[in-house]
């Protein structure tokens, strides 16, 4: 079975800037991925890449096996949602699913009036408010029942009760079609409630990857004294270090438990994980993708 | 029928909030013997957490015993836990417990290093049970 | 696609069968004057090939009667530019403008497919209506045809096949200059003088040569003027053939007023000739088609350029 998004030395230019560049990840199937990293990383035109959208500068990107530029065909089975999801504002939400319904083979309506609930189908799109366009987006999305849906900040603009209520149409779709789902935002804590698996770009690059609880688990935060540095037993490698007055703070990798006396160990974050990654403190240049093995055991 | 609560702070992982959540309704009497328990579905539409991890979490209770899946038409409640502890079972374990804690500070362990060893230690018990 | 089509166009598809009714009543209104006026002066009396005495004043009153309306309607001349501009520009213009392509072209429909679709249904309604069009402005014409003729431009260009063809020709511009600048006014804008300079160099420069035009020599004084056929040049030529500049003219003119002769027969006693270039008024429908076919032949190179250059927009 084809992994449903297979990225190979991926770039992508716009006149001269690269915003992706020798970009290799694989999505495992039936995961929920978040996407993530600072604003220009190149995780909108990842998506659009995956959706056909844009042609590669370099390299290849498959989805569900398919090239999408090539057997556009694909398409049918990817739910897109752009950012901002753009919309015909003219058109009245029924105007809108029947328009999705006439351009895709497959269409499930039962499912798309669970996730349009309390929306009033006459509604112009124009004047629904920013939660009820990002629903309606969502619904056009699943009721293809396709096998992969690629969100692009879906949840800017939307206060915590609309993101909510996003969050639990989006698992319910997912729980109902078993479809595997990357959704891109720079926001980590929306995505870390439902995320198994994390993909954060740097710079247009693969800066981390893996499934969420091994990246936990084999990564702990140190405390203790300042002093030089040699090997610690458990330690595999360093990704941050920080210096406060006598105290040294390090972000670490282990390979193995660290029972070191001489250090308080304590299990780190999603987001300060992240962010320590994201952070260019402690990057040696060039920076390999840091990428897990499937299983160690600790 | 349960209705579940997640702690995303608790540093507990969620799947296991499930299961114990599970296990304290069946301890209380909340749920018995033959209760449906809630669909993969309705759980994450309550919830909005991925679908994966209340799998994970009523997989974990079948294998225990306590639930059974059957295809098609939800999971149920199989079987009660097995009777808490008589109580001058549990005072001979706290105070050995409290021995054992005493030993391991005059080692030089702290609280956390505590923690770490007898999670770990437990971890790897229960993973060679399943194995 | 046919309901998308219908539904995301349907302001424009309502409007120009608005247009075409409006005309068709302003059509209407305006022909019973000209009908009454047609009666009244008997001047099917007058028609070639029959005529009669007085003839020439009649017709000469009836055509001056009506001459505004009649050079009203080379105005008509915009309405298929109008298939391009309105309807045709923002097609794509307005899709990659509002971002809403990332919706459309992320369905279950490819790319081609969905422009193909949209052009082909929009193409059959811009047909149609420049059809119908075509045959209000033939009908009311009529009697104007017959009097001059239709093979002049101000006939020509909005009768016959040419309309659907032109209105064709302009929606394809339109969706290519929609895809080339991706805004819908700068589309719009563009459009219009892509189309409104094709029709131009056309008419300029190929339509007196769609055949070899004929010519007509008379002497300097035959004032007639052949009716019907579309005048290409009228020049005056010495006894040699050489063609006489205006300057030479004048100097000839002056010299028979100091004279006393009628400048008239003094050019005829010159030897000077009239030469007349012409199309005659028999190719009306040979042009109409070869025009016609141009247009059309035009329009599908636009649209096949505009489906393979689709595909590999970034967007």
């Amino acid at each position: 079975m084809s992994p449903p998004i297979d990225a190979r030395r991926l770039g992508k230019r716009f006149r001269r800037d690269w915003v992706l560049r020798d970009c290799t990840l694989t999505i495992p199937e039936g995961a929920i991925v978040g996407l993530t990293g600072a604003n220009a990383a190149g995780k909108s035109a990842l998506l659009s890449l995956a959706a056909g959208l844009l042609a590669p500068s370099e390299g290849s990107i498959e989805v569900l096996g398919r090239d999408p530029l090539r057997e556009p065909a694909v398409l049918a089975e990817v739910g897109y949602v752009a950012q901002g999801a753009p919309l015909y504002r003219s058109f009245t939400v029924a105007e809108t699913t029947e328009y999705a319904r006439r351009t895709n083979s497959c269409w499930d309506e039962e499912l798309v009036a669970d996730v349009l609930t309390r929306i009033a189908s006459r509604t112009k799109v124009g004047s629904l408010s920013a939660g009820e366009r990002a629903r309606l987006a969502l619904a056009l999305a699943l009721g293809k029942r396709p096998r992969l849906v690629l969100l692009d900040e879906p949840f800017a603009g939307l206060d915590p009760l609309a993101g909510r209520e996003f969050l639990q149409l989006l698992m319910d779709g997912v729980a109902e079609t078993a479809a595997t789902v990357v959704i891109a935002s720079h926001v980590i804590a929306d995505i870390e409630r439902v995320c198994d698996h994390i993909v954060l770009l740097t710079g247009g690059g693969v800066r981390l990857e893996g499934d969420v609880e091994e990246l936990l688990d084999s990564h702990r935060i140190l405390m203790g004294p300042r002093r030089p540095l040699g090997s610690i037993r458990g330690v595999r490698s360093i990704v941050r270090e920080r210096y406060s007055g006598r105290q040294l703070t390090l972000l670490v990798r282990s390979d193995g438990p660290i029972f070191d006396p001489s250090w308080t160990v304590e299990r780190v974050g999603l987001e300060e994980l992240l962010l320590a990654y994201m952070a260019p403190e402690r990057m040696p240049v060039p920076v390999p993708p840091e990428r897990l093995p499937l299983r160690w055991h600790g | 029928m349960i209705e579940f609560h997640l702690d995303p702070r608790s540093g507990v992982a969620t799947y296991l909030q499930i299961v114990q959540q599970v296990k304290e309704a069946l301890r209380l009497g909340t749920i018995s013997v033959g209760d449906q328990l809630p669909t993969v579905r309705e759980v994450v539409a309550d919830l909005a957490i991925n679908p994966n991890t209340v799998a994970k979490a009523y997989r974990d209770l079948e294998r225990e015993g306590l639930v059974v899946a059957r295809q098609g038409r939800g999971t149920f409640v199989a079987s009660t836990l097995a009777p808490a502890a008589s109580l001058p079972h549990y005072e001979a374990l706290r105070a050995e417990l409290e021995r054992w804690l005493e030993t391991a500070e005059g080692a030089g362990l702290d609280e956390e290093s505590i923690r770490a060893l007898i999670s770990a230690t437990l971890r790897e018990m229960l993973a060679r049970r399943v194995a | 696609m046919a309901w998308v089509t219908w539904r995301q166009h349907r302001p424009q598809l309502v409007a120009g069968l608005g247009l075409l009714v409006a005309l068709a009543v302003a059509a209407f209104a305006t022909r019973l004057p000209i009908q009454a006026a047609y009666h009244r002066d008997a001047l099917s009396d007058c028609l070639p090939p029959t005529s009669r005495s007085g003839c020439d004043i009649i017709v000469r009153h009836f055509q001056s009667e009506f001459d505004s309306w009649v050079a009203a309607l080379r105005g008509l001349a915009v309405l298929p530019a109008l298939a391009g501009v309105f309807v045709g520009a923002p097609l794509l213009a307005r899709e990659l403008e509002h971002g809403t392509h990332r919706f459309a072209w992320t369905q279950g429909v490819t790319r081609r497919r969905w422009l193909l679709s949209k052009t082909a249904l929009l193409a059959a309604a811009v047909i149609a209506g420049g059809a119908v069009a075509s045959a209000i402005v033939m009908w009311w014409r009529s009697p104007f045809d017959t009097l001059q003729g239709r093979m002049a431009p101000s006939g020509f260009d909005v009768e016959g096949l040419v309309v659907p063809a032109y209105a064709l020709f302009a929606l394809a511009t339109g969706v290519f200059a929609g895809l080339v600048y991706r805004r819908t006014v700068a589309a719009m804008t563009a459009t219009l003088v892509a189309f409104a300079s094709t029709r131009f160099l056309v008419l300029k420069f190929l339509r007196p040569h769609f055949l070899a035009p004929l010519h007509n020599t008379v002497i300097a004084t035959d004032t007639a003027r052949t009716t019907g056929d579309w005048v290409l040049s009228d020049v005056l030529v010495d006894a040699g053939g050489r063609r006489i500049t205006a300057g030479r003219e004048d100097l000839a003119v002056l010299h028979a007023q100091h004279a006393g002769i009628d400048p008239h027969t003094y050019l005829v006693t010159l030897g000077w000739k009239r030469v007349i270039a012409y199309q005659p008024a028999g190719r009306f429908w040979t042009f109409q088609l070869m025009e016609a076919g141009l247009f059309v032949a035009l329009a599908v190179a636009v649209v096949l350029v505009t489906l393979w250059l689709v595909r590999r927009t970034p967007t």
